[in-house]
């Protein structure tokens, strides 16, 4: 019972921050089909963003996710008007490869810019102090992960359900020739769904960086994996899919280290995660929220 | 053996030594001038040439984007060093060795032959859930491929040593097995591209809709390619590992996979050329970035250039620096194998029936007990206002939507649960309301691939440049099909339906978008089509003068209901079609 509920609260911290990613990357998807393989980078530019802060100016936790969010927002729009915006038109293919090449050229930058090796900067002093509940012993960092991804979940909600851009986002999600003849800006729409997607993914930069205080060329591309995954395995396009995948990937990485015999089947665990997921796709290709997108024939 | 088979081969084999044979002039112009260093760099490009030209028979053919064919280069690689390895220190490094294979030793050829044997072993079972599976899930199930051999091949230690690799494999010295395997690698991919497999993989790429809809099995096309190109990977994999004696997992990355795709998209994936070209010109850009890195001291400078040349490819040229030219197509429009003679119009009997169709969709009833009958030769007219059903019936009677309720049959041949492609190859050939051409295909190619289908499975088809002349596309038949305009496409989709030799011929909305002269037009081509072909046809279109000019017999679908039906004249005069589909005159 104790082993369940440490599980649980890890799988929680991690499937939450995979599905700050996943909702990013979906929500892209949703807005132009395209699958962002340059998303986990926005991860890479806050920590990069934190370091120099820190090695420069000095910093403090307290105002150093500001700066965090901020960078990933900004780098994530520079990304579509630098590159996305010129291909939204073409077919899926150029778009990932696109993305790809982004990806690439941001480990480049980052190794001859700085260093190929890890650069570490200040650590928050609390993060891994433990509560005690009974037999189980809860992180406050596990803490702070569940309750600020719940939190922005719900903002995402409310955004998407209530606000004028969220609407405008759906809607061209589900049907963009459409939307655009309601009046819906292309540019901006899109625009926006960049800049969101480069909230939530500095949200989830904030939330990895105060457990890794360090900052590595290609830090983003494991993130970025699972977040692809987690999002592909939610049903691309699908909001409330991106969620439940991330928490799902969560878990079963989870579960399977917790629970898999030890020796040397636990080094399989990511095998074992990826055959699982391989698995999931012959089932169901489509996701676990299917996203019917309007086709004429 | 056909004349067109020997064309095939002639094409493929010219194509790959051309190809290979400026590959080596450029090889011994650079390492003449150059250490030994430089001959390994050519050894390289070269097992890059065959792990692209494998990556081209799937990625380029079926435009299926694969992370995974690494893993089976992984897999054949290491088989390879596990069959080659001397039995003495095979003991010595694996002493756990399971299925025996402690005892095995082949020498280099018996290897390679292994190790792709293996490869094809594990592709041809990953490919039936690859070749499955639509949209984004086969790039991300070949992403899970790619990571689980990788996690395998790191912790099964009694097979593979684990992370540290295997050494000591006997060497393969000398450039000159390679060439031969890079040889064999290119022919191969010539060959597929040039084969009808081959050519209906490529019309799924242009189209996933269109090519089931002219009697392409799109699992067919893509496990066959899937499985051609594992086995030219296998043979890279395995090359790359004999030609350096040592194999370790990091020959084999999801980093190293992106450097191939990059070589597959710069040149253009479309076509084995392209892919050559790319080969070349990445691993010289890469070669020369990496010097000026040394020379700079900047580290992994040449990171900077594939990110850079990839992007830039992609923003500017997406279908790669050559697109579609191509040494193989240049030949293939230049030596030509003459058309079969067309077989005598068969006398067609089987009336095509759907009866008592119902659709759902949700809560929506798009179709209500609906249905149509045609009947040999006779040309039917189906009209109504918007929204109701003629694209769903049509969609209904071709497979591409399933009927709640109801049957479909083309003489005693229940159609009612076909897949589009048995429809399609049992004489139902349709075109589509929003043009689903294979745009990056040539007009000819367009009507060739529906020819290829009907000669393999019905009864032949009538010459393609027959064809081409009747719809009035001889002059523009070797330009890309994309680039003409909507009339000519118009009159291209329903000549590429016609190639399949159809019993009937579907026309959504054939006249949409044209002007009244050729609408005019439209009904004489189609009437001059059918009778050709002996076909009946089935026509959607809004055009009331089209329509009725051109049917024997016309049907009114409103609301998903038949309205009315008759010749076009009792159609025209009953009122409750002119107040349903003209709105009341009255």
């Amino acid at each position: 019972m104790t082993q369940l509920i440490q599980n649980l609260v890890d799988s929680l911290g991690l499937g939450g921050t995979y599905a700050l990613l996943a909702l990013g990357i979906s929500l892209i998807f949703g807005v132009m089909h395209l699958v962002n393989f340059a998303h986990g980078e926005l991860i890479t530019v806050g920590a990069y963003t934190a370091y120099f802060l820190f090695s420069t100016v000095g910093g403090s936790w307290w105002w150093m996710p500001v700066a965090i969010i901020a960078s990933c927002v900004l780098a994530s729009v520079l990304t579509e008007r630098i590159a996305f915006r010129w291909v939204r038109t073409a077919n899926p293919f150029t778009m990932l490869l696109t993305s790809f090449a982004l990806e690439r050229l941001s480990h480049a930058l980052w190794q001859i810019g700085v260093s190929p090796k890890a650069k570490a900067f200040p650590k928050v002093s609390w993060a891994f102090d433990t509560y005690q509940f009974g037999d189980v012993r809860i992180e406050k960092m596990d803490l702070v992960t569940i309750f600020v991804t719940a939190l922005a979940l719900v903002v995402t909600a409310l955004v998407f359900k209530r606000t004028l851009f969220g609407i405008a986002v759906r809607g061209a999600a589900e049907d963009f020739d459409a939307a655009r003849l309601m009046g819906v800006k292309a540019n901006r729409v899109i625009l926006g769904a960049f800049a969101y997607a480069g909230l939530l993914a500095g949200v989830a930069a904030v939330l990895i960086l105060m457990r890794t205080p360090s900052a590595k060329p290609d830090m983003g591309s494991a993130w970025l994996l699972a977040a692809v995954i987690a999002a592909v395995i939610g049903g691309m396009g699908s909001f409330t899919g991106a969620v439940a995948g991330g928490v799902a990937l969560g878990m079963l990485q989870t579960f399977l280290q917790s629970y898999l015999p030890e020796g040397t089947l636990s080094y399989l665990n990511d095998a074992f995660v990826f055959g699982v997921i391989a698995v999931f796709f012959v089932i169901r290709p489509q996701g676990l929220f299917d996203v019917t997108h309007a086709e004429r024939v | 053996m056909n004349r067109s088979v020997t064309l095939r081969i002639g094409r493929s084999l010219a194509t790959s030594a051309a190809l290979l044979a400026v590959i080596g002039v450029l090889a011994v112009i650079y390492t003449s001038t150059g250490g030994a260093s430089r001959h390994s760099l050519v050894d390289e490009m070269l097992v890059n040439l065959m792990l692209v030209a494998g990556m081209q028979i799937f990625v380029g053919n079926t435009g299926v984007l694969s992370f995974g064919h690494l893993a089976f280069a992984q897999i054949a690689g290491y088989s390879a060093a596990i069959a080659a390895l001397p039995l003495a220190s095979k003991a010595k490094v694996l002493p756990g060795l399971p299925f025996g294979l402690g005892d095995v030793h082949l020498g280099a050829l018996g290897a390679v032959i292994a190790a792709v044997v293996v490869a094809l072993v594990v592709g041809a079972v990953v490919g039936v859930v690859v070749a499955r599976a639509h949209g984004l899930a086969p790039t991300m199930i070949t992403l899970a491929v790619l990571v689980v051999v990788e996690q395998v091949v790191k912790n099964w230690k009694e097979l593979t040593r684990g992370a540290g690799g295997l050494s000591g494999v006997p060497v393969v010295h000398g450039s000159g097995w390679l060439y031969v395997a890079a040889f064999v690698a290119l022919l191969v991919a010539c060959l597929f591209h040039e084969s009808r497999i081959g050519r209906f993989a490529v019309a799924t790429r242009e189209d996933e809709l269109a090519a089931p809809a002219l009697g392409i099995r799109l699992f067919s096309a893509r496990y066959s390619a899937w499985v051609v190109s594992i086995a030219v990977v296998g043979l890279g994999g395995a090359m790359l590992v004999l030609s350096l004696g040592s194999v370790n997992p990091k020959q084999f990355t999801l980093d190293r996979s992106i450097l191939v795709i990059a070589m597959l998209v710069l040149g253009g994936m479309r076509t084995v050329t392209g892919a050559a070209v790319g080969t070349v010109l990445i691993t010289a850009g890469n070669e020369l970035f990496r010097q000026l890195g040394d020379r700079w001291k900047i580290e992994r400078f040449s990171d900077l250039f594939l990110g850079g040349v990839l992007l830039a490819v992609m923003l500017l040229r997406p279908g790669g620096l050559l697109g579609d030219r191509d040494l193989l197509g240049y030949l293939r429009r230049r030596f030509r194998a003459p058309d079969r003679p067309a077989p005598p119009v068969p006398e067609r009997s089987a009336a095509l029936v759907a009866a008592d169709i119902v659709v759902n969709f949700g809560g929506f009833r798009a179709l209500d007990d609906a249905g149509i009958r045609v009947r040999p030769g006779e040309v039917v007219g189906l009209i109504g206002p918007n929204g109701a059903g003629k694209t769903t019936l049509f969609n209904v009677v071709t497979g591409l939507v399933d009927e709640t309720s109801g049957s479909v049959h083309l003489g005693d041949q229940d159609l009612s649960d076909a897949m589009p492609y048995q429809v399609a190859r049992a004489g139902l050939a349709r075109t589509f309301q929003n043009l689903r051409l294979f745009k990056n295909l040539t007009v000819r190619e367009n009507v060739e691939l529906t020819s290829l289908v009907a000669w393999r499975h019905r009864t032949g088809s009538l010459p393609v440049n027959e064809l081409l002349a009747d719809a009035g596309l001889t002059a523009v038949a070797d330009r890309a099909a994309g680039t003409l305009d909507y009339g000519n496409q118009r009159r291209l989709e329903l000549a590429r339906a016609a190639a399949l030799s159809p019993a009937y011929l579907l026309l959504d909305e054939p006249t949409s978008g044209m002007s009244d002269a050729e609408s005019q037009a439209m009904v004489e081509q189609v009437r001059a089509v059918a009778a050709k072909v002996g076909a009946g046809v089935l026509v959607i279109d809004h055009d009331l003068g089209f329509i009725t000019r051109i049917s024997d017999h016309m049907v009114v679908l409103a609301e998903g209901r038949i309205l009315a039906e008759g010749t076009p004249a009792e159609v025209r005069a009953n009122p409750a079609v002119a107040e349903a589909y003209l709105g009341s005159q009255a």
